[in-house]
C-alpha cells in the first residue's frame, strides 16, 4: 500500500489506484465530472486537476489530472495548491460559458453535481460576454426529458448507455462545442436502463420526466431506504415523497438509485426507476370497497362480476372479525392467499390468522414447485448465490433458459461487465490500469465466453460468444448434454444435430476450464428440467473443482423466494386448494386473498372452482385487477413505498424496506387489516389474541425470526422501533424540508403534528437524524457540498465498497441440502398439424404486473400480440402484422400476428403478463392454436 | 553503387514539369534498392540503424524516430499482429510538404513504409491521408497497385517470407485526425477524440495493438537512410540534427513554396533566398516557424538554424519546418483571430479547456479586432492561454492553439492595446 502525501498530511492509498479515487476515499473535496466511480477515469473534464511534486525539493509542482494519475509510493500531491485551485475554478467558469444557469426552472436545482462542483471550485464571478451556443432538444420518450443547452460535455451519459449498458441509440455528435448528446432522431430510448442517464449526468440534460409530473426538489422529498418490488433481484431504492399541500395525502413522486454493492451497485433498471407510478395509478385501491348489492339493470360487466362502492372502514373491518368469530365457533372456515409480492410479514399475518394448514401460496402447482426447485437447489452445499460483482467478475456464463435481460435486468447489466473479463486481464498485462476506462476498451481483444442457450435471442446476443436457441425441451436438452460431457461423457452430445454438438462442447469446455464460472437460468421458461439442469451443470462443475459454483437462479417476483420457505414440498398451491375446498363445500368459506391476482396465477378453471366454493371473498390489494371482480370486499393495502417489511431476493437474501410516506386514505399495510379485525373479536383464541396484540411490523419480523429458522436474520437486519441515535429517529425529511406548516393549512393552520410511526426507528418529519453517515437507514444521500446522489461515495467504506454502518440485506440461513440424482427423462413433443406450444416471452415493460400501472410504462407497453416462426407463419397461411386469434387453455384472444426467425417452428411466443394477455401466464407452456381473422383490432376481447 | 553525394534524397525524383516516376522509372533512379536491401537485415539492426541516425519525427513533436520504433515489443512472444500507420492527414495551417511528397513521388513513401513495417514486424500499414488531397490519394493507390503488382508488398515479399499489405484511408475531414492517437480513433471507425497516453500506441495502439504513427516525410527518409548509412544522413544535416528537410514558407513573400534543405538551414537563407524575401513595401514583422500551431518569432530570430532545438531555444518549435510569414501591412490581431477560429473549429470537443476555451478566446479577439474590446480582455486572453497549457488539456492541439495567441499577445502586445485604444483594427 502506498503512502502518499496530500497537502502535507499523510494517507495510505489502494496500489495503482487513481489520486482522486484516493482523495475521495480520505473524504478529500475535489470536484469532478467525467469520473464515475463504476466508469473509471477518461481525462475529459480537467476538473479534478491538482499538483504533483517530484520530490520534496520541487517546489513548483506539475499540474496533474487526480483522475488520470496513478498513485506512486511517496508521491507528493496538493489538492490546496493555489494554482491548482485556481485552475479548477478556470474550467468551470470556462464550462459555464454555454451552461444556461437556468438553476431555478431547472429541475436537477438542488440535487446538482454542476452546482456542488461550482460551489467546491470557489468560482463565483461571470466574465464571459458572448453569446451561448444553444441546441434543439429531442423527444426521448415518456422517461427522460432532454435539456441539452445546460450539458457541459463531461461525455457520461454516451459512456454509461453504450459503453456500460450496451445502448446504441444514443451518441455523442458533432464537435467542438457543439458536440451534442442526442439520438440520430427524436424517438424513445431503446436501452433498458436509459434511466440511469438522470443520476449518472451532472446537469439538468436528463431529467426524470416521470418525476416532472410531480415535480418538487430533492430536499422537499421524505424517503426511507426502500426495495424495488418489479422483479426479484431486489435492487435498493430510494423513492421520495411529498404532499401536495392542500392537506392532501403525499404523493410518491419517483425512484433513485439506493448504492447497494452486493445487488444494484449505482443502477437501477427502467422497470424499477419507472414503475413507482402505480402507486398514483387510477386503478389504485385506496378506500374499502364493498360489493354492492343493488339490483343492476345494466352494467358492462360480465356475469361474475361484482359491482364495488366504498363504504367506511369499520363496518367492513367487523364484517371480517365477524367471520372470524364464526371460524372459531367451528362454523365457517377461513383460508388464506398468499403472495409473492407481497412482504413476508403480510403472508406470515396471514398465515398465523387462518392457520398454516388453511395458508395457500397462491401459486400453481407448477410455479410453486419451480420455486421450491430453486429453494432446494440453492441449498446444496456446492452452490453459491453470487453477488453482482461476483457476477462481473465471472470468467465464463451460460444463461439457461432465462431471459435476463427481461426478468432480471440488472443481472443483465452485471453479465455485460463480465464479458469484459478477458479484456481486463489483457489491460493487466498491458500494466493499464483497470480505472483508465477508455485505454482499456480499446483493447479488441475476444469477449469473454457468455453463452445463452433459450428461446428468444437475447439484447445480450452483442456481448454472447455463442447463442442457441429453441424450445425449452430443446434448452434442457442441450442444458443435460453439457453437463454430461462436463463428466466427460458425450451420449447425450453424439444425439445432437453436428452444429449444436459443437456448440454444447465448446460450452462444456469452457466452462471446465473456466476458474470462475458462472451458472444462470430461473423459472423464466417454467421448465423445471432446465433448472435441474442448471444445478446439475454447477453441482459438476463444483465436483471437479472443489470449491462451490456459482449459480444465480432468478425468481419471477419480488419476495417468490421468501413465499417459498413457508410451504413443504408439494404443499400450498392453488389446485391443491380448489380441491380441499370442494371436499369441504358443506361448511361455508370465507377467502382471503393477500395481494394476489389469482387469474395470473391459475386457468380460470380452477380460479372459479376456488371463487365459487367460497361464500365470501375478501381481497386486500394495491391495483383494481381481475381477482377484485369477484371480490365481495377489498381493503387498500399499502404499496411497498407506504410500508415496512421484508422481502427475500433471488440471491436469498432478506432485505427491509421502510415506508417513505403514509399510503392515502385508508391506505395501510395489509397486516394491519387483520389485526384489525382480530381485534375487533370479542372472543380471542390465544392465536387470535397474539394477532391482535401486534403492534408494529417489527413484531411480525420478530415472530417470523422465532418461528423459521430460515428467518432467524430477520431480527438482525436493521434495527428495530425502539432504536435511537443520540436519543433521536431518523428523519425522513430532509433538514431543508419547506413549507411543513403550509402544507396542512388549508385544513388548519397550526401545524400538524408529523404521521407517527410506530414501526420504523424513523420519523415522518424533518426532526430527527439527518445524516446518512451516521446510520444506512436515512436514505437522504447528502452530504455538506454534495447534493447530488454522487454523495454516495461519503458513505461508502473505500469507493465502491460497502455502504458504511450496518447492512439492511443479510442472507437468509437454510439448511443445507444436497440435491437429489436426477435424470432427465426423455419428451416427446406431441406435434399435430394446428396445434402450436405456447411458450412465455418476457417484456421489461408488459411482464411485470404492477410496472404496467404505472402510467409512463403502460405507454410503451406492447399490445397483445404471438410470435411464431416464419415457417409456421407459411404454414398458418399468416404474415406479420395480420389479426389472429389465439386460443390457448380454453381462452381465447385476439392478438397482433409477429413473425421472428429465431422463434422455433411449432412454437407461439406468448408475452407473459401482458396487459390483455394477463390470464394467459400461469398456462404458458401450452398447446395452442393460432388463425388468422380479419375483423378485430387486437386487444380486443372477443 | 549508391551514391554517397545525394543531398537531396527526398525531391531527387521530382521534377515540377513531369509527372510523378512511375515503378519503373523509380526503380531505374534507384528506388526500392534500400527496401531490398532492408530485406536482408534484422529488424532490430534497422531500428538500431535508424535510431543513430537522428532522424527525428517530421510531424511536428521531433521525436526519435528509431527510439520510437524501439518501444514496440518484437520477437518472440510479442504480439502477432501489429500496425505500422502512415499519418498523411496534413491539416497544420500553413503547411503542405506532404502534400508534395505524396503527389509527386509515392513511391519512395511505400518503400519507406515497407521498410518501416518490416523493422517493427507490422504486416499490416495504412495511410491516413486527408479527405481533400485528392490527387495524392489516387497517385498513391496507384503507386500500391504498381508495388504489389511487383511484388515489392503483398504476400511474401521477394520469397523473404514477408509479407506486407499497405491500404488508404481517406479521412472525413477533421484537423485532430492528424493527432496520432485520434487518428488511429478515426481508422477505427470511432469518434475522432484522442486517447490516453500511456498506454503509448508502441504498445497499444490500433485496435489495442503495438502500432507506429510516423508522418510521410519521416517515412521517405527511410529508404536512402538504409542505403547509405547513418553517416551520410548525419552529414546531411548543417547542424545538429541529422539529414535534410522540406522548408516551406507562406505569406506575403515573393516566391512562396517548399523545398528540401538541409536541416539547420538559418531562416533567413529560407525566406531571403528561397522564397525571395518580402513582396515590396513590405517588412517581416514576425513568423510562425513551423505552422500554425507554434510561437511567433520576430525579426531578431532570423538568424537561427531551421534545427529543432535551436528554436525550442528561442521559446518556439520547428514544427512542421512551414514557415507563415507576418508582415507589417497585415494585423496580427486578424492572424491570431483567423488561426483561433480553425482551432476553436476543429476542437474535437472532448476536454474543457480547449472546447470551451478556444471559442471564448474567439469572441474576445472577435471584439478586438471589431473595435469594442477592453483591456480587461488581454487578461482574460492571458489567462485561457494558461489554461491551454501543456498537460492541462487532452491533448496537444490546444497547447498549439495557443502558442501563435500566447507569443503574439507578447511581441505584438502594442498592436492589440491599440485596436483597444482606438476602438478599432489600425489596418484597416
Ligand atoms: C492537433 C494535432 C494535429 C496533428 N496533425 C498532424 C498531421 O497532420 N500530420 C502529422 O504527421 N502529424 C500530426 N500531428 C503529430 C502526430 O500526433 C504525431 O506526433 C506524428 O504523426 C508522429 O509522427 P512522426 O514521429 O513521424 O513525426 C499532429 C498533432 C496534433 C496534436
Ligand atoms: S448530457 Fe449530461 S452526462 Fe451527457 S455530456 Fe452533457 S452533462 Fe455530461
Ligand atoms: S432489476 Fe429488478 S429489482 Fe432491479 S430495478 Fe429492475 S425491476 Fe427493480
Ligand atoms: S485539447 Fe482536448 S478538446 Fe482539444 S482537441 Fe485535444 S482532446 Fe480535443
Ligand atoms: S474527473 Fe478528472 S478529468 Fe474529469
Amino acid at each position: 500500500m502506498p503512502t502518499i502525501t496530500i497537502d502535507g498530511k499523510n494517507y495510505q492509498a489502494e496500489e495503482q489506484e487513481n489520486l482522486l479515487s484516493v482523495c475521495l476515499t480520505a473524504g478529500i473535496n475535489l470536484p469532478y465530472f467525467c469520473w464515475h466511480p463504476a466508469m473509471g477515469s477518461v481525462g475529459a473534464c480537467r476538473q479534478c486537476a491538482v499538483i504533483e511534486y517530484k520530490n520534496t525539493d520541487d517546489k513548483h509542482g506539475r499540474l496533474v489530472m487526480s483522475c488520470m494519475t496513478q498513485v506512486r509510493e511517496g508521491g507528493i500531491y496538493s489538492v490546496d495548491a493555489t494554482r491548482a485551485r485556481q485552475f479548477r475554478g478556470g474550467i468551470i467558469e470556462n464550462l459555464m460559458t454555454n451552461h444556461p444557469h437556468d438553476c431555478p426552472v431547472c429541475e436537477e436545482g438542488g440535487e446538482c453535481h454542476l452546482q456542488d462542483m461550482t460551489e467546491m471550485s470557489g468560482h463565483t464571478m461571470r466574465r464571459f460576454r458572448g453569446r451561448k451556443r444553444t441546441h434543439r432538444n429531442q423527444y426521448l420518450g415518456p422517461f427522460i426529458n432532454h435539456e441539452m443547452n445546460r450539458c457541459i460535455a463531461c461525455y457520461r451519459c454516451t459512456r454509461f448507455y453504450r459503453d456500460y449498458a450496451g445502448g446504441t441509440d444514443l451518441q455523442p455528435l458533432a464537435r467542438n462545442n457543439q458536440v451534442y448528446f442526442g439520438r440520430h432522431e427524436d424517438g424513445l430510448l431503446e436501452n433498458g436502463f436509459s434511466g440511469n442517464l438522470v443520476e449518472v449526468c451532472p446537469t439538468g440534460v436528463f431529467t426524470d420526466k416521470t418525476f416532472s409530473k410531480h415535480f418538487v426538489r430533492k430536499w422537499d422529498l421524505q424517503s426511507a431506504p426502500s426495495v424495488c418490488e418489479h422483479c426479484a433481484v431486489g435492487c435498493n431504492t430510494a423513492p421520495g415523497a411529498r404532499a401536495p399541500g392542500n392537506g392532501k395525502d403525499p404523493i410518491l413522486r419517483r425512484v433513485v438509485n439506493l448504492y447497494n454493492r452486493d445487488i444494484n451497485g449505482y443502477f437501477l433498471c427502467d422497470r424499477g426507476r419507472f414503475g413507482y407510478d402505480y402507486v398514483n395509478s387510477e386503478k389504485r385501491i385506496k378506500n374499502v370497497l364493498v360489493a354492492c348489492e343493488k339490483n343492476i339493470i345494466s352494467s358492462t360487466a360480465a356475469p361474475g362480476e361484482r359491482i364495488h362502492g366504498e363504504i367506511h372502514p369499520e363496518p367492513a373491518v367487523k364484517h371480517l372479525a365477524r367471520h372470524l368469530a364464526e371460524v372459531q365457533q367451528g362454523r365457517r372456515r377461513l383460508i388464506g392467499i398468499g403472495s409473492p409480492r407481497s412482504s413476508l410479514e403480510n403472508n406470515f399475518a396471514l398465515r398465523e390468522l387462518v392457520g398454516k394448514n388453511n395458508f395457500f401460496s397462491g401459486l400453481s402447482a407448477r410455479d410453486l414447485q419451480l420455486l421450491q426447485l430453486v429453494d432446494r437447489t440453492q441449498r446444496d452445499a456446492r452452490i453459491h448465490c453470487p453477488t453482482t460483482p461476483e457476477i462481473e467478475s465471472a470468467d465464463a456464463i451460460l444463461i439457461l433458459g432465462e431471459d435476463i435481460d427481461n426478468t432480471a435486468p440488472r443481472v443483465a447489466l452485471a453479465v455485460r461487465q463480465a464479458a469484459r473479463n478477458r479484456q481486463k486481464r489483457q489491460a493487466q498485462q498491458l500494466q493499464i490500469p483497470l480505472w483508465q476506462d477508455a485505454s482499456v476498451r480499446q483493447l479488441r481483444v475476444e469477449a469473454s465466453p457468455i453463452f445463452f442457450i433459450g428461446l428468444e435471442k437475447p439484447r445480450l446476443a452483442d456481448i454472447t460468444s455463442a447463442t442457441l436457441l429453441g424450445t425449452p425441451e430443446q434448452t434442457a436438452l442441450f442444458a443435460d448434454s453439457i453437463a454430461q460431457l462436463i463428466l466427460g461423457d458425450d451420449t447425450g452430445a453424439r444425439k445432437l444435430a453436428p452444429d449444436c454438438r459443437a456448440q454444447v462442447e465448446q460450452v462444456a469446455n469452457t466452462l471446465r476450464q473456466a476458474e470462475n464460472p458462472l451458472i444462470i437460468s430461473g423459472c423464466g421458461s417454467r421448465s423445471s428440467d432446465i433448472i435441474h439442469c442448471a444445478g446439475k451443470i454447477a453441482a459438476t462443475l463444483a465436483d471437479t473443482s472443489s470449491s462451490p459454483c456459482s449459480l444465480y437462479l432468478a425468481c419471477p417476483e419480488v419476495n417468490s423466494l421468501g413465499l417459498t420457505q413457508f410451504f413443504p414440498a408439494g404443499e400450498g398451491d392453488l389446485e391443491q386448494l380448489a380441491h380441499t375446498l370442494e371436499i369441504h363445500s358443506g361448511t361455508p368459506c370465507t377467502l382471503i386473498v393477500l395481494e394476489n391476482d389469482l387469474y395470473r396465477r391459475a386457468d380460470r378453471h380452477t380460479v372459479e372452482r376456488i371463487f365459487n366454493s367460497a361464500d365470501a371473498v375478501i381481497l386486500i390489494d394495491t391495483l383494481l385487477n381481475n381477482t377484485a371482480r369477484h371480490a365481495d370486499l377489498i381493503f387498500p393495502a399499502a404499496a411497498t413505498a407506504e410500508s415496512q417489511g421484508t422481502y427475500i431476493n433471488s440471491q436469498g437474501t432478506a432485505q427491509r424496506f421502510y415506508a417513505v410516506c403514509e399510503g392515502a386514505s385508508y391506505i395501510q399495510e395489509s397486516w394491519r387489516w387483520l389485526v384489525d379485525a382480530a381485534n375487533f373479536c370479542k372472543q380471542k383464541s390465544p392465536q387470535l389474541a397474539t394477532i391482535a396484540a401486534w403492534r408494529h411490523s417489527m413484531d411480525l419480523s420478530e415472530a417470523l425470526a422465532a418461528n423459521f429458522h430460515q428467518f432467524e436474520v430477520l431480527e438482525k437486519i436493521g434495527p428495530d422501533e425502539n432504536y435511537r441515535l443520540n436519543g433521536l429517529k431518523i428523519a425522513r425529511q430532509s433538514h431543508r424540508y419547506s413549507g411543513r406548516t403550509a402544507l396542512g393549512a388549508k385544513a388548519q393552520v397550526a401545524e400538524l403534528p408529523p404521521h407517527p410511526d410506530p414501526d420504523a426507528p424513523m420519523t415522518f418529519s424533518m426532526e430527527g437524524i439527518q445524516s446518512p453517515a451516521m446510520t444506512p437507514l436515512s436514505a437522504h444521500i447528502w452530504s455538506p457540498g454534495w447534493n447530488s446522489n454522487q454523495s454516495i461515495i461519503k458513505f461508502q467504506q473505500e469507493i465502491n465498497g460497502h455502504r458504511l454502518g450496518v447492512r439492511g440485506s443479510v442472507p437468509i440461513r437454510r439448511q443445507p441440502q444436497p440435491l437429489p440424482e436426477w435424470q432427465l427423462a426423455a419428451s416427446v413433443p406431441a406435434k399435430t398439424s394446428k396445434t402450436l406450444t405456447a411458450v412465455p416471452l418476457y417484456r421489461l415493460f408488459g411482464s411485470g404486473e404492477l410496472s404496467v400501472g404505472a402510467a409512463a410504462i403502460a405507454s410503451v407497453t406492447d399490445i397483445p400480440f404471438a410470435q411464431i416462426s416464419r415457417e409456421d407463419a407459411q404454414r398458418l397461411d399468416v404474415t406479420a402484422g395480420d389479426i389472429g386469434q389465439l386460443q390457448l387453455g380454453g381462452e381465447s384472444h385476439t392478438v397482433e400476428i409477429r413473425i421472428s426467425d429465431a422463434q422455433p417452428p411449432g412454437t407461439v411466443g406468448v408475452p407473459s403478463g401482458l396487459p390483455g394477455l394477463e390470464t394467459l401466464a400461469a398456462l404458458l407452456p401450452a398447446p395452442a392454436q393460432l388463425e388468422r381473422r380479419s375483423d378485430r383490432e387486437p386487444g380486443e376481447t372477443p | 553503387m549508391p551514391d554517397q553525394t545525394l543531398t537531396k534524397p527526398l525531391t531527387k525524383n521530382i521534377c515540377p514539369q513531369h509527372k510523378p516516376p512511375d515503378i519503373e522509372r523509380y526503380q531505374d533512379n534507384g528506388g526500392y534498392s534500400g527496401w531490398r536491401k532492408a530485406l536482408g537485415m534484422a529488424p532490430e539492426d534497422i531500428v538500431e540503424l535508424v535510431q543513430k541516425s537522428g532522424l527525428r519525427g517530421r510531424g511536428g513533436a521531433g521525436f526519435n524516430t528509431g527510439l520510437k520504433w524501439s518501444f514496440v515489443p518484437r520477437g518472440k512472444g510479442s504480439p502477432a499482429v501489429k500496425y505500422l500507420v502512415c499519418n498523411a492527414d496534413e491539416m497544420e495551417p500553413g503547411t503542405f510538404k506532404d502534400r508534395l511528397l505524396m503527389e509527386q513521388n509515392p513511391h519512395l513513401l511505400i518503400e519507406g513504409m515497407a521498410i518501416a513495417a518490416y523493422a517493427i514486424e507490422a504486416r499490416t500499414a495504412y495511410i491516413f491521408i486527408r479527405g481533400e488531397y485528392h490527387l495524392a490519394a489516387v497517385r498513391l493507390e496507384q503507386a500500391i497497385n504498381e508495388a504489389r503488382q511487383a511484388g515489392l508488398i503483398g504476400p511474401d515479399i521477394l520469397n523473404s517470407g514477408y509479407s506486407l499489405e499497405i491500404y488508404l484511408h481517406r479521412s472525413a475531414g477533421n484537423y485532430i485526425c492528424g493527432e496520432e492517437t485520434a487518428l488511429l480513433n478515426a481508422l477505427e471507425g470511432r469518434r475522432a477524440i484522442p486517447r490516453a497516453k500511456p498506454p503509448f500506441p508502441q504498445v497499444s495502439g490500433l485496435w489495442g495493438k503495438p502500432t507506429v504513427v510516423n508522418n510521410v516525410e519521416t517515412l521517405c527518409n527511410i529508404p536512402h537512410l538504409i542505403e547509405l548509412g547513418s553517416e551520410w544522413y548525419k552529414s546531411l544535416g548543417r547542424c545538429q540534427d541529422a539529414g535534410s528537410k522540406l522548408f516551406g514558407v507562406s505569406g506575403k513573400v515573393n516566391k512562396p513554396g517548399t523545398w528540401e534543405l538541409p536541416m539547420g538551414t538559418p531562416i533567413r537563407e529560407i525566406i531571403e533566398e528561397h522564397a525571395g524575401g518580402m513582396r515590396d513595401g513590405l517588412k517581416l514583422k514576425g513568423f510562425l516557424p513551423g505552422g500554425g500551431s507554434t510561437d511567433f518569432l520576430g525579426p531578431t530570430d532570423l538568424d537561427l538554424p531551421m534545427d529543432y532545438d535551436a528554436i525550442a531555444k528561442a521559446g518556439s518549435r520547428m514544427g512542421t519546418g512551414t514557415i507563415i510569414v507576418l508582415d507589417d501591412h497585415t494585423c496580427p490581431v486578424g492572424l491570431v483571430l483567423n488561426l483561433s477560429q480553425f482551432f476553436a473549429r476543429e476542437s474535437c470537443g472532448w476536454c474543457t479547456p480547449c472546447r470551451d476555451g478556444l471559442p471564448w478566446v474567439v469572441e474576445i479577439l472577435t471584439r478586438i479586432e471589431n473595435g469594442s474590446g477592453t483591456p480587461e480582455d488581454l487578461d482574460l486572453l492571458q489567462e485561457q492561454v494558461a489554461r491551454m497549457g501543456p498537460g492541462n488539456t487532452f491533448c496537444a492541439l490546444a497547447p498549439g492553439a495557443a502558442e501563435p495567441l500566447q507569443s503574439a499577445l507578447r511581441l505584438f502586445e502594442e498592436d492589440f492595446i491599440d485596436h483597444i485604444r482606438k476602438g478599432r483594427c489600425p489596418y484597416r
